[in-house]
């Protein structure tokens, strides 16, 4: 037998009636703290220090593991080692492949000095994912479950409410962002908490194209720390920007959202490591061989004139419309595979500031990595097709767009 | 014997699930942790149990894609024994999705999670009494902690499916309770 719910509620209420008591209830200090964090006047200026806080932290913490302990083991003692032991040496291609490609000195190739520059699997294949990438993601994952733990997530989302619910968003939105910022991969999966087609539509979207992944971030803090603001800013922008428009043009509804706010708990030590450490773990099984993998593969492709070939071909577009390179079809490519990868060989093309920022956007907004892909499609089915077209529309649109603010400026 | 996890989100079922199954299923402090359901293994009185931790949801009409992903849980399972977790400091809400569960002729557990936030907030519950309206088991649980899990257990094994019209019976059965020259009954 079912019943109505207005019979449930009743019945309920006469069972609280007879079951529950409410004694004396005293604000507490949480109260007070809780209050503080969410009201605009307080909470505002208290999620930017957070924020603030977790980029310096996330920032100083990457670079001091990476520069003072990474780059030394990798650059001082395992690349040498490899050099010296690796059978093959120089001139070999299996030994090109796996340890150093070498660098291009005049007609002369020599080996190389870094890790960055040798790309061969077993150097800057083992170097990327675990002397740039791990210190990063852990550090971003420690805060992260740090600030899940504690409660401060569903502040942030009832603090920028009002700001998405222009794009068509609620607050709530917030979570998936934040998450792929991590990784998109369970950003992706957690827009299952928007309610609608479209929301989550959208919400796909824009993190597949707008949110770089930890990953990518902890990267770029290593190749162009001094651009990186700007990239985020012009990614950020584009997140409004596009999720305003899709809002005006895409049918379904945006209904509001009755968010539950958890009362802030005392992180367990033991719970914080162990989401730190199973995400990391995560990263270590299926991002460090992807990137090796990847990292062969372009190799291969190169040996084989294949890139140069595309770069050739794609000329027109990547230096007439996008104001990049043409060499940018490797780091294409290998961004389908994975995004910090193809920051890290954008790092190796010479070029201008101006075109290494537009570089960079590119490789964030053009496709997402094949892990991103595979999930979007699980979650999104026939919609996802939907989603392949406003990403080619938004590539041309607004790395288009980058390209003519530097011609605006005069510097491309 | 299969076992659903169900509940509002953010009560703690990823955390019981956890604890239930030695786990390592994500656990935060927002609604909406788990989006999909994760299957466990527990061993009781050498018995294999099949425990899955559910989405949270707020009823059985699904709002979003994982309140869906709870619904379907539940019907694909109908011969599964169900905890419903529930923040006892929010009784009422949570009793509305327990109805709603015991009303489609599921056996349920009640498991009364953050029952020391509840004790903190000087919120009383009476067990004893809302055991015999419901004619169901109703465990108070520290997830976190880990207390009252295994009763939680002890309990689950011999759980049978009740009827509403029962409930609302007893209710009106301790309802004789307070006229005058009721001799008193087994409802209060």
């Amino acid at each position: 037998m079912h019943l109505t719910p207005d019979e449930r509620w009743e019945l309920i209420e006469e069972i609280a009636r007879r079951t529950l008591r409410f004694g004396n209830y005293k604000h507490t200090l949480k109260d007070a703290i809780g209050d503080f964090t969410v009201k605009p006047a307080t909470g505002i200026p208290f999620a930017i220090a957070i924020l603030f806080v977790f980029w310096s932290v996330f920032t100083s913490f990457a670079a001091l593991m990476t520069d003072g302990f990474m780059i030394k083991i990798f650059d001082n003692h395992w690349l040498p080692w490899l050099q010296q032991n690796f059978p093959g040496g120089p001139g070999n291609w299996f030994y090109a492949l796996m340890v150093d490609v070498g660098q291009r000195q005049g007609s002369a190739i020599v080996a190389s000095e870094s890790c960055f520059d040798s790309f061969g699997v077993l150097t800057s294949g083992l170097f990327l994912p675990i002397g740039v990438v791990l210190p990063a993601i852990m550090i971003f994952y420690l805060m992260l479950s740090l600030l899940e733990d504690i409660g401060y997530m569903p502040r942030l989302a009832v603090l920028i409410d009002t700001f998405l619910h222009k794009i068509g968003l609620h607050g709530y939105a917030i979570i998936p962002t934040i998450l792929s910022l991590g990784c998109n991969v369970p950003g992706v999966e957690a827009t299952r908490i928007l309610e609608t087609k479209k929301q989550r539509f959208m919400m796909m979207t824009l993190l597949a194209m707008f949110i770089p992944c930890g990953a990518q971030i902890g990267i770029m803090q290593k190749v162009i720390p001094q651009y990186i603001g700007f990239i985020m800013l012009y990614l950020f922008v584009g997140y409004f920007l596009y999720g305003f428009i899709m809002n005006k043009i895409l049918p379904g509804k945006t209904p509001e959202i009755l968010m539950d706010v958890p009362a802030y708990q005392k992180p367990l030590v033991k719970n914080i490591s162990k989401k730190m450490w199973m995400r990391t773990a995560g990263f270590l099984r299926e991002g460090v061989p992807f990137v090796m993998l990847g990292v062969l593969i372009i190799n291969v492709l190169y040996i084989f004139g294949i890139i140069e070939f595309m770069a050739t071909a794609m000329a027109p577009v990547f230096e007439g419309w996008f104001g990049v390179p043409r060499e940018t079809a490797g780091p294409l490519i290998a961004a389908l595979l994975r995004k910090d990868l193809a920051i890290a060989q954008l790092g190796a093309i010479e070029m201008t500031k101006y075109q290494m920022i537009s570089a960079v956007v590119l490789v964030t907004i053009y496709f997402p990595c094949i892990a991103t892909f595979v999930m979007m499609l699980k979650e999104s089915g026939r919609a996802f097709l939907g989603s392949l077209l406003a990403l080619m529309i938004v590539v041309f649109t607004y790395g288009g767009l980058l390209h003519l603010i530097w011609k605006l400026m005069g510097v491309a | 014997m299969k076992v659903l996890l169900m509940g509002h989100p953010n009560v703690g079922k990823s955390v019981i699930f956890n604890r239930l199954t030695g786990a390592n299923v994500v656990s935060s402090n927002y609604p909406g942790t788990t989006v999909d359901y994760t299957q466990g293994y527990m061993r009781v009185f050498d018995r294999d149990i099949e425990i899955m931790d559910v989405p949270g949801t707020f009823s059985l009409d699904a709002k979003d894609k994982a309140e869906e992903v709870a619904v379907k849980m539940l019907m694909e399972n109908p011969d599964a024994k169900i905890i419903c977790v529930i923040d006892t400091s929010k009784l009422e809400r949570g009793l509305y999705l327990a109805l709603e569960i015991i009303e489609r002729g599921f056996p349920l557990v009640l498991a009364l999670n953050m029952w020391d936030v509840a004790l903190d907030k000087n919120i009383v519950i009476d067990l004893q009494k809302l055991e015999v309206i419901l004619g169901i088991p109703v465990v108070p649980t520290v997830a976190i902690s880990g207390e009252g899990i295994s009763t939680l257990v002890e309990k689950l094994i011999d759980v049978e499916p009740v009827d509403i019209l029962h409930i609302s019976n007893t209710m009106k059965l301790s309802c004789l309770m307070t006229s005058p020259g009721c001799a008193g009954c087994k409802g209060c």
